[in-house]
């Protein structure tokens, strides 16, 4: 099913979607944009190229609240968070990232120990694609091409939405999506000539190029495996890293986490939030031994984390070549630089 | 493990036991407050379980009775805090008998039961390192289980003879013809009448033969260094000798991504890892 709306209108369809749930939708920040839970139909903007933070958030939030307590009290006493969530959207989300929420099931919602909050969020939540703008340059940070990933891709999103001109075409792509597309009565009905134009942006989408190396994940797996002590290239790579960690909190795939106490007064909250890799107290136990000393370790790991040891764990590599991590460091480490260098190491 | 793994279960401290003299390690038996989370914590020797008090944080710990004890869960706590504060562990080293804490798990794999039966045991362990070992051998000296394994020998060191974990039992070992323990102290005072001397010289005095054996070994690093060398001189293969790793951890559960070693979760995929499995890893721990 085909749908349209002029994209003026769009803060209706937010309104509608807003009525059956919770909506999380990019809104224009200072300098960026960002998704955020909608309170203002009229705050949605789709005039964006990429959101500053990955919208992995809406299934793993940088804070997510285990439980609540009172110091000293029967563990009975505490109060777990509920997570029968009520139905919610996630609307606006580019190709890639769509792509990275797939990679993150198998370690949350597939592998071993089910996740329960990740879980809870996912099923809840009906994604609404949006294929880049290829009528605008690519970002040189990107190169989500590089994944096997391209600009107008439709897989993992329940309804997929291309712009044309004026317009927003809204494509279903699952039986869930399906049906609220064909809830959505605020929408107009597509043409035939919108048919073709979406079929034809799906096939230009390949077309619109990211920076691209042909990686094979076995290939890259087994390179990064063999130069694991060459310190003298990982030393080179990371010589300008601060270890600020902005590349794993905006990363898609990122999933590291703590889990913390606070407490005020007598009452507590134990959470998990966002960690590092990056990070140099992130390894360090109680004895004070620490493994990952260095930063030529800690930047070692994240990149043999995304490009070896998950492949070899779960068959994919952890990363969608967003370009997030890239555009956002500091001192302009750029991982596909690495891997580039990496191949020829 | 409850249906969310990262809420803890309650549990009851029904016994302290103050094991060393320098009195930062006690031994803890837990009662669960409720039969059902009881009945669900079937573990084996060699798993642990995330030590949980709200307010302060939680310790992975391993579990140091062995699941052949029934109605209680212990595990041996040193009291950290020498470099990084021990929270969690400085807490509950103040708690008393009758205190409420929380436990998640059984998490981690085991020693390797299976592999481990028709065959000779030798456990290795100096120090603090004995607690899974010790569920280990209680398991294997239990009267249902102890005629599945062959001989077993405990050797095991501490700096002074008041640092020796689980004395009562030490001394039990002593007497039983079913197990032969050499117990041995770095450095002895007045009343020690038993042996002085280094874990890895003892073993080499020691020397167990190689023949359908498996030396199971746990201890600090420098013991670990030392005494590996002995074991490959008599002629043991690195499949046939097994530890256990330590990495900090958050969740147990292989989510947090805090212990990744290579392409394993040492929470997850370990602790127990045979020395050729750690030969596959990256040197990252």
């Amino acid at each position: 099913m085909l749908k349209k709306t002029a994209i003026e209108n769009i803060s209706q369809l937010a309104a509608v979607l807003m009525e059956k749930g919770t909506l999380l939708a990019p809104v224009k920040e200072v300098s960026c944009h960002n998704f955020a839970e909608i309170s203002d139909p009229q705050k949605v903007d789709l005039k964006f190229y990429n959101t500053l933070m990955s919208p992995k958030s809406a299934f793993f939030p940088h804070r997510e609240d285990f439980v609540k307590y009172k110091v000293g009290k029967p563990l009975s006493e505490a109060e777990h968070t509920i997570l029968n969530l009520k139905p919610a959207f996630l609307f606006g989300v580019r190709p890639c990232d769509v792509k990275s929420f797939e990679i993150m099931d198998i370690h949350f919602n597939a592998a071993g120990i089910i996740d329960p909050y990740w879980r809870a969020r996912r099923e809840a939540t009906t994604i609404f694609g949006y294929a880049y703008d290829i009528n605008q340059p690519v970002d040189s940070a990107d190169f989500y091409n590089t994944l096997g990933i391209y600009a107008a891709d439709p897989e993992g999103s329940d309804i997929f939405m291309v712009k044309k001109d004026k317009e927003l075409l809204l494509k279903s792509i699952t039986p869930k999506g399906e049906k609220l597309l064909a809830e959505l009565s605020a929408l107009e009905k597509a043409s035939s000539g919108d048919e073709k134009y979406y079929e034809d942006y799906i096939k230009k989408g390949k077309d619109y190029k990211t920076r691209f190396t042909c990686v094979d994940s076995e290939v890259i797996a087994k390179k990064i495996e063999s130069i694991f002590d060459n310190t003298d290239f990982w030393t080179k790579m990371s010589a300008a890293c601060l270890s600020c960690g902005i590349c794993t909190f905006s990363c898609p795939n990122c999933y590291c986490f703590d889990i913390c106490d606070d407490t005020l007064f007598g009452k507590g909250t134990r959470s998990r939030v966002w960690d590092a890799c990056m990070f140099t107290d992130f390894t360090l136990e109680a004895s004070g031994h620490n493994p990952r000393t260095q930063v030529y370790q800690r930047l070692r790991q994240k990149v043999s984390h995304k490009y070896s040891y998950h492949v070899r764990k779960y068959g994919v590599i952890s990363c969608v070549g967003c370009g997030r991590c890239t555009r956002q460091c500091p001192v302009n480490i750029d991982i596909y630089s690495i891997i580039e260098a990496a191949l020829k190491a | 493990m409850s249906n969310n793994p990262y809420i803890p279960m309650p549990v009851q401290i029904a016994k302290i036991i103050d094991e060393v003299d320098t009195h930062d390690i006690k031994t803890f038996r837990f009662a669960f407050l409720n039969k059902e989370d009881e009945k669900n914590f079937k573990y084996m020797p060699g798993q642990f379980a995330e030590l949980s008090i709200y307010g302060k944080g939680e310790s992975p710990i391993g579990i140091a009775s062995s699941p052949t004890q029934q109605g209680f869960v212990e595990f041996t706590v040193q009291r950290a805090g020498t470099v990084v504060p021990g929270l969690v562990t400085s807490a509950l080293h103040d708690m008393s008998e009758g205190g409420e804490i929380g436990i998640r798990g059984p998490m981690g794999n085991s020693w390797p039961i299976e592999f481990l039966e028709k065959k000779n045991i030798v456990v290795v362990g100096g120090g603090f390192a004995f607690t899974t070992l010790r569920s280990l051998i209680n398991y294997m000296l239990h009267k249902d289980n102890r005629s599945r394994f062959g001989e077993i020998t405990v050797i095991y060191g501490a700096r002074t003879p008041g640092l020796l974990l689980y004395k009562d039992e030490l001394a039990a070992w002593e007497t039983r013809d079913d197990i032969k323990s050499v117990i041995t102290v770095d450095k002895g005072d007045d009343n020690w009448k038993g042996r002085q001397g280094f874990v890895p010289a003892v073993c080499k005095e020691v020397a167990p033969s190689p023949k359908n054996t498996v030396a199971v070994i746990c201890g600090p690093p420098i013991m670990i260094k030392f005494t590996l060398p002995v074991f490959f001189d008599l002629g043991f293969s690195k499949e046939n000798i097994l530890t256990s790793l330590e990495m900090r951890m958050k969740c147990g559960i292989g989510k947090c991504g805090r212990c990744n070693v290579g392409s394993k979760y040492v929470c997850n995929d370990g602790p127990v890892f045979s020395l050729a499995e750690l030969e596959e890893l990256p040197r990252d721990f």
